[in-house]
């Protein structure tokens, strides 16, 4: 059991700075993501807490103590790799029990040719063998037992390497991408199984991921990572509905938000001509010029009528998915609508449920929910409405 | 009817060739079979000419042509012929230096080649350059140094000082075999022993020893043969009899006025044996450990 806090953590691999000052608290029973693009650092964070990198600047306190100076197996922990890191010369009994055996090891079992005989030895004790067989069971491994890892699927070993990790009970389980080298159906999969043993066992959950739909349905805090620095640390919901900046803006949901530029007169954002009626707070930081908004594919709807209240443009891409249809509109040029950044092919992205009747080449209205849309400083990037005050009430459903 | 006239969907030829192994699909069976037996018969025939000269008489040796098929009758002979001289003394000695000599290397060869493999140290490149200096010099080139340092050490005449100077000439290689094998090992795994709490040597011992045994293996034959067949060291190094290895014995029998042949070839034979076996003891290893592979995570 460890809460877990990170003080003014930087790191920097010869002239390139991977981490700037990151400082957080996780507290006991947390599920904590680290998302991020590849070199955002995420890994090399995990990689500190663990003790398998060295921390460059700042403290690692593990339930009020410093623990920068001890070695991975001091602090406790668990740690679940990418590549799975299977001793492929153990069977998957062997693997398992591996860390129980050497938690019994007296200095002198450590000198070569003893210490395998002392692995066996303990490996195949009573309570040893229980508690490997508990474990197995747990994660359905019990028939693959006596197999090496090499005759075993990726999940299966994935799993293996999470019962090697289970078994010790250790304060806090360290997983880095645990789930990236394995397909879609089987990630779903893990994903259960691993969100089933966080509740199980009440550990803290470190989780590095680059993957959004990870972090989102797994984590209860997720820390967002850009070039080693933090982007928003909030939980998966908060960074949904209010992402600090444009970046976590783009960086969650598939398709990102949809971030336009919209022009400010005395404090009243208006979009391609469109008044949006904005909450007043918000009102007194719009300063006149431009802001971006930012609106979720869901908070617009499209209509096969021309001529109405909203922004006319043309059907461009149909994107079928099933439960849901994504609609690619091309904003009417006449309007002068300014992407922020450029969606997918420079079209605005609508979400409806069910199927659309629209065809690709179609005139239509896009109208904006605006009590939706997010605004961000246009230069800064920055979200321009406090949490406090706005994260409950843009909280969508 | 027409029922009747549907093509059967079984006999289709091309699966045919699908049935054969992969690999194999060059060559029909008894072609195969005739290229192994002319290779086998290649590279057996002078082990076979060995054992028949080793049984054939001085007079057809020097005299008649030597028959074809070994002379069997005078095994009973070739005890007596090898009874003269210490033989078994030296296969003895030989196996001691060649056996400590692997050992010694393959101990050296594993911390050097982890140390080469995996830390970052000043002078790292030139080390494993200066490893291989040794191999650029020629051996005759180096005794008369090594000569001289083992006599103000007090090494000559003795199977340790041997020893030590075989290991330095054959380390090197068995260095970057295993420095190697080790590379190719995910440092990830290391990793993971060290969450699950092993020390360094532990590691070394207990997960990475066993993943790299068949290289292991093969530095190990490179040492023992170096070691075994070593002569021009041991040659000169030792001076008493009964220290002499095998292969410093075996020239023994190669007089200035008289050479009897086939007492060479009964001794040759002999010297042989137990590396043939040592060959094929440790030759299971390094193929069971090549199929065994699974190193990839």
């Amino acid at each position: 059991m460890a809460k877990l806090s990170l003080r003014n953590i930087s790191k920097r691999f010869g002239d390139t700075q991977v981490i700037h000052d990151f400082s957080a608290d996780v507290d006991n029973g947390e599920f904590l993501v680290l998302l991020g693009a590849s070199g955002s650092g995420k890994s090399t964070l995990l990689r500190i807490i663990a003790g398998l990198t060295d921390a460059g600047a700042g403290d690692i306190i593990f339930d009020n103590l410093r623990v920068n100076r001890q070695s991975p197996r001091e602090r406790d922990i668990a740690f679940v790799f990418q590549s799975y890191a299977l001793y492929p010369h153990l069977t998957v009994r062997e693997n398992i029990a591996f860390p129980l055996a050497l938690d019994r090891f007296k200095g002198w079992h450590h000198i070569p040719g003893i210490s395998a005989i002392a692995r066996r030895v303990y490996g195949s004790s009573k309570e040893i063998v229980k508690q490997v067989a508990n474990v197995s069971s747990m994660l359905e491994l019990d028939e693959y037992a006596n197999r090496k890892p090499g005759g075993l699927s990726g999940g299966q070993r994935q799993r293996v390497a999470l019962a090697r990790a289970l078994i010790r009970n250790p304060s806090m389980f360290l997983l880095d991408e645990p789930l990236s080298n394995l397909d879609a159906k089987l990630r779903a999969e893990l994903r259960g199984e691993i969100v089933r043993l966080h509740r199980l066992t009440g550990k803290t959950f470190v989780y590095v991921t680059h993957d959004q739909v990870e972090a989102m349905t797994m984590a209860t805090q997720i820390v967002i990572l850009h070039n080693g620095v933090v982007q928003q640390h909030a939980t998966p919901q908060e960074i949904y509905a209010r992402p600090a900046n444009t970046y976590v803006a783009r960086f969650i949901g598939s398709p990102p938000m949809n971030l336009m530029t919209a022009a400010v007169n005395d404090g009243q954002p208006a979009l391609g001509g469109l008044r949006l009626p904005a909450p007043e707070q918000l009102r007194l930081r719009l300063r006149n010029g431009s802001v971006t908004l930012g609106l979720r594919p869901e908070h617009l709807t499209v209509t096969a009528d021309v001529g109405g209240p909203g922004l006319a443009g043309t059907v461009r891409r149909i994107e079928d998915l099933g439960a849901d249809t994504l609609i690619g509109v091309q904003p009417d040029p006449a309007l002068g609508l300014k992407m922020w950044e450029l969606n997918q092919d420079d079209l605005l992205w609508i979400r409806q449920t069910g199927q659309t009747r629209l065809m690709a080449g179609d005139p239509c209205t896009v109208t904006p929910e605006a009590r939706m849309a997010s605004y961000f400083d246009g230069d800064t990037g920055v979200n321009l409405a406090p949490a406090d005050e706005t994260s409950t009430a843009l909280l969508p459903g | 009817m027409t029922t009747k006239e549907a093509p059967p969907i079984t006999r289709s030829a091309p699966h045919k060739r699908r049935l054969k192994a992969p690999g194999n699909r060059n060559f029909s069976k008894p072609a195969r079979y005739v290229m192994l037996a002319a290779l086998v018969l290649f590279s057996g025939f002078p082990l076979y000419w060995m054992l028949n000269t080793a049984l054939s008489q001085d007079s057809e040796l020097y005299g008649q042509a030597q028959g074809w098929w070994p002379h069997w009758e005078r095994l009973a002979d070739f005890g007596d012929l090898i009874g003269s001289v210490p033989i078994f003394k030296w296969l003895t000695n030989s196996v001691v230096i060649a056996g400590g000599t692997t050992l010694l290397s393959l101990i050296f060869a594993v911390l050097a080649g982890y140390a080469l493999s995996r830390f970052k140290f000043h002078g790292k490149g030139a080390a494993g350059f200066l490893l291989f200096a040794t191999q650029m010099l020629p051996e005759a080139l180096l005794v008369v140094p090594i000569y001289a340092l083992f006599a103000s050490l007090g090494l000559l005449n003795g199977m340790g000082g041997l020893i030590l100077a075989n290991v330095a000439f054959t380390m090197p290689v068995s260095v970057w075999i295993i420095k190697g094998a080790i590379d190719a090992i995910p440092y990830e795994i290391e990793e993971a022993a060290a969450v699950d709490g092993c020390p360094r040597v532990t590691i070394l011992s207990l997960v990475l020893t066993p993943l790299i045994l068949p290289s292991i293996a093969a530095a190990a034959v490179i040492n023992f043969f170096d070691g075994w067949n070593e002569f021009l060291l041991a040659k000169t190094f030792i001076a008493e009899r009964d220290l002499w290895p095998a292969s410093v014995g075996l020239a023994s029998f190669i007089g200035q006025y008289l050479t009897s042949l086939n007492s060479v070839m009964a001794a040759a034979l002999l010297f042989t044996l137990p590396a043939l076996i040592f060959f094929l003891l440790v030759q299971r290893r390094i193929v069971s450990g090549l199929t065994a592979g699974s190193v990839k995570g």
